[in-house]
Formats: C-alpha cells, structure tokens, sequence
C-alpha cells in the first residue's frame, strides 16, 4: 500500500512517533510518501486570525497532493487532521472561498482542482495492520486516550465522545484494554503550555481516571496530547504512566525492539512497564 | 438581533443568526474544559450579542479561552457551531484590535502565525522564544521541561523551514486583511 503522508511540524520531534510509525510502516509494507515542502496546517491558530489565509495554508497541502497524483492525504497528529478536514469542507461548499483560495495558489504557482480525502493515520493502520500480531503483551493494560480533534467535530470516524477504534485496535494488536471515562477529556491542547497552572487539573484528571481503572499504559494518537499528559506527571504523589503511541505499541505487537520505536524519548519511562516478563 | 444589526462588528460571520436559535441551556458552557477560566461562559455570549452588548463581546476573554475541543459543538441541542463561532470572533478582535491586553494568548497565535509567515513551518522552541520576549517569566519556567526534551533528543533549536520561504511568504501577504480604524 502507498500513502501519502502529511508529519504536520510536531511529528519529528514528537517523543519516538516518527520513528515508530516509520518502523511500522517499513514492517506492515506501508509506502510513506511523505508531502515534498509540505507547511503548517495553521492548527488552531490560523481560523482565528484570518479564514481565507487559514484556508489557504491547508489548501497548499491539497495543491501538494494533487500534483504528487494521490486521491487521499494521511496524518497522524488531531489538530492536522481536523484543521484539514474543516478547510476541505470549507472549500467544498463554499465556490467564492475556494476561487479565492485557487487565485492565492496559483500566486504561489500551485494548482488546485480536487479536494484529496483526509484521513488519521489509526484508520489506515486499522485497516492494515494483521489480527493478535502478538500473545505477548496481553496482560500488560492499556488506557486508550483519543484528545479531543479525532473524534469532534465531524463524528464520522467514531463517536464523539466514548468512541471506540482506539481500544479495537489495541485488542487486535493483542493488548488488554481498560475501559476508563477520560478518552475525550480535553488536555489543555496548546493552553495548557501557557496556562501551566490553570490546565493542569485537566492532565491530572485524565491521568487519575486512567491509572483509577488499572491502566499500566496511557497511548494516545496526537503529538500534543501525548506530550501534555506526558510532561504533567512530574509530582512524586501522583500515578505515573508512560504515555506511548498507538504505533509503539503497534510496533511492540509487530516483534520490533524498543529502541527502533523512539521509546526512550518518553518522559515518563516506558521500560519498567514493557520489559516486565 | 436585528434592530442592532449596524451596529454588530460580528454581522459579517456567516451563519451567525444561529445564536438566535439558542435556548440557553448551557450544555455549552458545561461542557467547556476551560469555562471556569472565561469572563462570559459560551451561552453567555450568544445572549450579549443578541442584547447588543457587542463591547463586552469585543473585550471578552472567552474566544482566547477557547481550546477548540468542539465538545460545545457536538453537545449543542440546537446544533450551533459553537466552536466555529468562537474561531469568528476571535478573527473580528483580532481585525478590531480589542483582544483583552492581559491575555496571553493573543500574544501566543501572534508567535506561531509570524513563526508560520517566517518559514511555513512551526518549530515550537522559536515559537516560544518570541512568545517569551513578551512574557520572559513564562519562558523561563519552561527551562526546565525544555532541558528534558533537549535530553531525549525532542528539542529542535534549528528552524524547520519549506524550500522557499520568501515565496511561501506571499501566501501571507496575499491574504492580507487591512486593520479597521478605531
């Protein structure tokens, strides 16, 4: 399979989800084409300041897809995900909007005539990745964790709250999955790198409920949420859980080493927990 | 809402009769992850706009508060695009002038779009460098965590960048929107 992959600026330096999903891919024969001089999405900033500029940033990925020849654009990161979606549907049903998205293209020398489909790369991998790839790790319990952009707000995917694919595909990948309440409990996002203090009881929330229901492993499927739960458990009285990707778990499951997963770039360390016999 | 239409700087957003069809239930505001922190809680927004209270609107911290977890939007009975609606008026404040000074936020969106504008790409240590040259207090309390990151090999001190920044550049300029008067 050939994809046509969208990193979004948090991915390289993400805690080891580059890594993994490169991994994972080059394991499941997943071709990553990664978008040549691919920008910024404008995630949750660009909509505020100015739409046709927000919609312009997204549609230049859109412009990128349509001349690398692909029906579809994957990314692994929320924001990415539903600041995309919510351009291409803006563009859709808008035909001023879109002439002058295509009019600031064509200024950039890029054109623009189809809307590619926009999809998370939990999806793609859902579908590829094979049944119980491993017993291994089926007593070690996870705690799926989706933030809030994958789900909310289109619903398509998967219920908006309590949504269900993350826990499915950590079943299938041979995981024991805990049911908890917090999936879609907003993080803080980006406010809560500035606002420390004030969103803090939204990390330690979702952290206690987690740990509350036995959960060993938080993962998650966006590199904001993942570092936001990640670097909130710095206090010595509270739980503390490694906050993993979906694809380093994948990967775990596939039979690759730890180290080929970027597992050492967690802050909280995964290694006590995944080297348990 | 109509008798003050002239007067309403938010006339322009599409669709923003919707409010009208707002019960004030405030499913909104109890589902907002930060409405403790707002001066005016969603509902209360749709009701000041619908008063013609567009000053208090304008100067509202609410919009800055905003995380953008649409958890509003898919609970509204009415189907309001609350989210939606708070991206537009924090894109008429901003073409205003009037976000609230104290704040930070405003001066947040401002490092990352300029960081966007800069290279078509964010890297988020310069993003917080000249956020910090605002708040100097805020960058430095996050020395520590970036000290972490640098550890584990996560803190990108060098600018990701598209192939052509000046030309990516004019994807900004063409986009500009002339600031109103006061």
């Amino acid at each position: 399979m050939k994809i046509c992959f969208y990193p979004g600026c948090s991915f390289a330096t993400s805690a080891g989800y580059k890594e993994s999903t490169e991994a994972v891919c080059r394991k499941l024969d997943i071709e990553l084409n990664q978008i040549p001089d691919w920008n910024c999405c404008g995630a949750t900033v660009m909509f505020g300041e100015n739409k046709l500029r927000a919609t312009a940033l997204a549609a230049r990925q859109f412009a990128l897809v349509q001349t690398m020849g692909f029906e579809e654009l994957v990314t692994g990161c929320n924001a990415c995900y539903a600041t995309l979606r919510k351009a291409a549907r803006l563009l859709t049903g808008d035909q001023e909007l879109f002439q002058k998205t295509q009019e600031v293209l064509q200024n950039l020398g890029l054109e623009l005539d189809r809307i590619p489909r926009i999809r998370h790369l939990l999806e793609v991998l859902m579908e590829a990745i094979p049944d119980s790839a491993s017993d291994k790790y089926k007593t070690l319990s996870v705690g799926a964790y989706y933030g809030c952009q994958l789900t909310r707000p289109y619903q398509d995917l998967d219920k908006g709250d309590y949504p269900e694919i993350l826990e499915r595909f950590l079943s299938r990948i041979g995981f024991s999955v805990k049911e908890h309440s917090a999936g879609t409990q907003c993080c803080g996002a980006s406010h809560a790198v500035i606002y420390k203090n004030e969103c803090r009881g939204l990390s330690t929330r979702i952290i206690r409920e987690i740990a509350s229901k036995g959960a060993q492993v938080i993962t998650t499927v966006c590199p904001l949420c993942q570092f936001n739960l990640d670097q909130a458990q710095t206090r010595d009285n509270e739980p503390r859980l490694p906050v993993t990707y979906f694809t380093q778990l994948a990967g775990l499951a596939l039979g690759l080493a730890p180290a080929d997963l970027g597992l050492n770039k967690l802050l909280v360390s995964a290694e006590k927990v995944l080297t348990r016999p | 809402m109509s008798q003050h239409d002239k007067l309403n700087p938010f006339s322009t957003i599409p669709h923003l009769e919707r409010i009208n069809q707002c019960i004030q239930c405030g499913t909104c505001s109890g589902s907002c992850p930060l409405s403790d922190l707002m001066d005016h809680a969603p509902r209360e927004m749709f009701a000041l706009i619908r008063e013609g209270a567009y000053d208090e609107v304008l100067h509202s911290n609410t919009p800055w508060f905003c995380v953008s977890c649409y958890a509003c939007m898919v609970r509204c009975p009415r189907e309001i695009p609350v989210t939606d609606l708070m991206y537009a008026f924090k894109e008429v404040i901003t073409k205003q002038g009037t976000a609230p000074r104290n704040h930070k936020m405003p001066d947040m969106y401002k490092a990352f779009s300029r960081n966007i504008k800069d290279t078509g790409k964010i890297t988020e240590s310069l993003v917080m460098v000249r956020y910090g040259m605002k708040h100097p207090v805020d960058a430095l309390k996050n020395i520590p965590l970036a000290v972490k990151m640098q550890i584990r090999g996560r803190l990108e001190l060098k600018a990701q960048k598209v192939a052509d920044p000046k030309s990516f550049a004019r994807l900004f300029e063409l986009t500009e929107i002339p600031k109103d008067k006061p």
